[in-house]
């Protein structure tokens, strides 16, 4: 069973709780501020272009680590 | 507007309990080796690079010398050469007042190489060839018996000399709960050692002048020296019991543990690598206490290897490729399922760890195979470590210098750290796919000096030949 984004509790420190598996979870920086952008509806093209916008990072990096972490909340059983 | 430092996106499982989420706090960063930045050494030398420290060879050294010193009135120490045999690194220990080990001939050639008379090389090993045994006798090296054919040998080579030839006995121990080495040398446990030594008695041409023993490497426990000592003290007092001439020295050999930690050692070596003082206290006390009032005590020789060196050698490397690893969610049936109790199944959540490339290999790292070197980046970083799998640069799989370091999110580029390295790495190092990278030295004036250069085309194919017919 996936768990919706919206239905994750987030605090400002990246503490995450998964209400579908009782599980908690801690993201890093990047990471909340990228589930926060899922949540808002964002597209992977739009968060691209954000991350650059915000942080230091060229593009295949940044490419590279976001297809990682889609990836990671898959693996997790989280689902925008 | 300026842009924020990136990290990379991370999110991770909290296990109940241990972890507080607030304060994961940062990760421990390299950025210097006696104060010489990482990155410069990189940009000047070539990555990968090993770096050794002059000063902490030196200080760790003194510190070994004054543990045993301090405790016992006659004591040498002899370089375990095989440890690592650059030369470099040979004459800092020469210079600080060690002789030469050495367990082959080529070992032995490297000392004389390097300036040590034979009478300051102890020769170990349990295979000298004929030729390097009446070298050894010629320069009166000290020779360390392994086997009864090298005692043949030996008798052999000694026939016609005016002198008799001064040998000691490589003997092997039981100490503790650990292996016991009983590949080298004769059982002082069974009286195969006394049997020994009564056909040295009765051989003209050979003098029995010590007793050596090396009871195995890493050694985390001093009180086994204390077991290997009492061992040897009453095997020698055994042999001159026999008829043996006053025995001159005990060879303790090396084997005292560096600050490196064994995979699944689950204390750092901060908590548990002993001392150099515990180990000499527990060798010296022993051989004072046990050695007849009134008599001189014997020479002590020290073979340590890996403690003095290991600590002072890093290798750096470069981030290459950054990876995910993703294992699947699986099910685990303990023993209480099998006993058929319900609820023995323990489900392991799907998970994914960030994976490292580094433009070195576990051909540089042979003992990655028992220890984990710590892997530190070389910058500082603002994200708590995570669980890192870091792969070598070889096209094999079982290139992995750590299955989880605790590291946080580096990228392509980003420079490491692995420490400590400095034991029998740059020694049993082999060159496969890539080049064998440089070493350098940093001196205690901090300047760095090449002590091998990095390897090329040329020399790897230097010995090659390709027949005419197919040229
Ligand atoms: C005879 C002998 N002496 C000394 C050493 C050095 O041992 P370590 O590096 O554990 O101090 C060895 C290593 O195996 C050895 O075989």
């Amino acid at each position: 069973m996936k768990t919706q984004l919206s239905d994750l509790l987030l605090n400002d420190r990246g503490f995450a709780f998964d209400p579908v598996r009782g599980e908690t979870y801690q993201l890093n920086t990047t990471g909340l501020v990228l589930v926060k952008m899922l949540q808002t509806g964002m597209t992977e093209a739009q968060i691209l272009e954000a991350m650059q916008e915000k942080y230091e990072v060229d593009e295949n990096t940044a490419r590279r680590d976001l297809e990682g972490f889609f990836d990671e909340l898959e693996t997790i059983g989280w689902k925008a | 507007m300026s842009r924020l430092p990136y990290t990379r996106p991370t999110v991770q499982r909290l296990n109940a309990g241990p972890v507080n989420p607030f304060r994961l706090g940062t990760s421990p960063s390299c950025s210097e080796i006696d104060g010489v930045s990482v990155e410069s050494l990189a940009n000047d030398f070539g990555s990968p690079l090993f770096v050794f420290s002059e000063k902490a060879l030196r200080e760790k050294y003194r510190e070994a010398h004054r543990a045993f010193s301090r405790r016992y009135p006659d004591v040498q120490f002899a370089w375990s050469y095989k440890t690592n045999y650059l030369n470099a690194i040979c004459h800092v220990f020469h210079q600080e007042g060690s002789i030469a080990e050495v367990v082959s001939g080529f070992e032995y050639e490297k000392a004389r190489g390097n300036g040590i008379p034979g009478n300051q090389i102890i020769f170990n090993g349990p295979y000298k060839q004929l030729h390097e045994l009446q070298r050894a006798i010629d320069e009166q090296a000290m020779i360390q018996v392994d086997n009864l054919d090298e005692l043949l040998t030996i008798t052999n080579l000694a026939k016609g000399r005016s002198e008799p030839v001064a040998i000691a006995l490589r003997v092997f121990l039981s100490t503790g709960d650990h292996t016991v080495w009983s590949k080298f040398g004769f059982n002082g446990d069974n009286g195969e050692v006394m049997q020994v030594v009564r056909r040295i008695i009765a051989t003209p041409q050979l003098r029995l002048q010590g007793l050596h023993c090396h009871i195995g490497t890493f050694i985390l426990e001093p009180d086994f020296y204390r077991i290997a000592a009492k061992k040897m003290v009453g095997l020698a007092l055994e042999a001159e019991s026999l008829g043996a001439p006053p025995i001159r020295y005990l060879n303790m050999g090396g084997g005292f543990a560096s600050h490196a930690r064994l995979h699944l050692q689950y204390l750092a070596a901060e908590h548990s690598t002993p001392s150099l003082d515990r180990y000499a206290e527990a060798i010296c006390d022993t051989i004072t206490q046990l050695w007849p009032a009134g008599r001189t005590l014997p020479k002590l020789y020290l073979e340590t290897g890996r403690a003095l060196v290991d600590d002072a050698g890093y290798l750096i490397s470069s981030v290459v490729a950054v990876k995910k690893r993703h294992t699947e969610a699986s099910t685990i049936h303990t023993a209480m399922s099998a006993y058929g109790k319900g609820g023995g199944a323990v489900t392991i959540a799907a998970s994914s760890k960030n994976a490292l490339v580094l433009d070195a290999g576990v051909n540089l790292l042979y003992t990655a195979t028992w220890y984990q070197p710590r892997i530190l980046p070389a910058r500082p970083c603002l994200d708590a470590p995570t669980a890192t799998t870091v792969y070598g640069c070889l096209c094999m799989n079982i290139d992995v210098i750590r299955e989880e370091a605790p590291l946080p999110s580096l990228t392509t580029g980003d420079r490491v750290v692995m420490h400590p390295v400095g034991a029998y790495n740059v020694t049993q190092s082999m060159q496969f796919i890539t080049y064998r990278p440089a070493v350098v030295l940093i001196g205690e004036d901090q300047q760095v000096h090449v002590i091998k250069k990095r390897e090329d085309l040329s020399y790897v194919q230097e010995l090659e030949l390709v027949p005419s017919h197919l040229a």
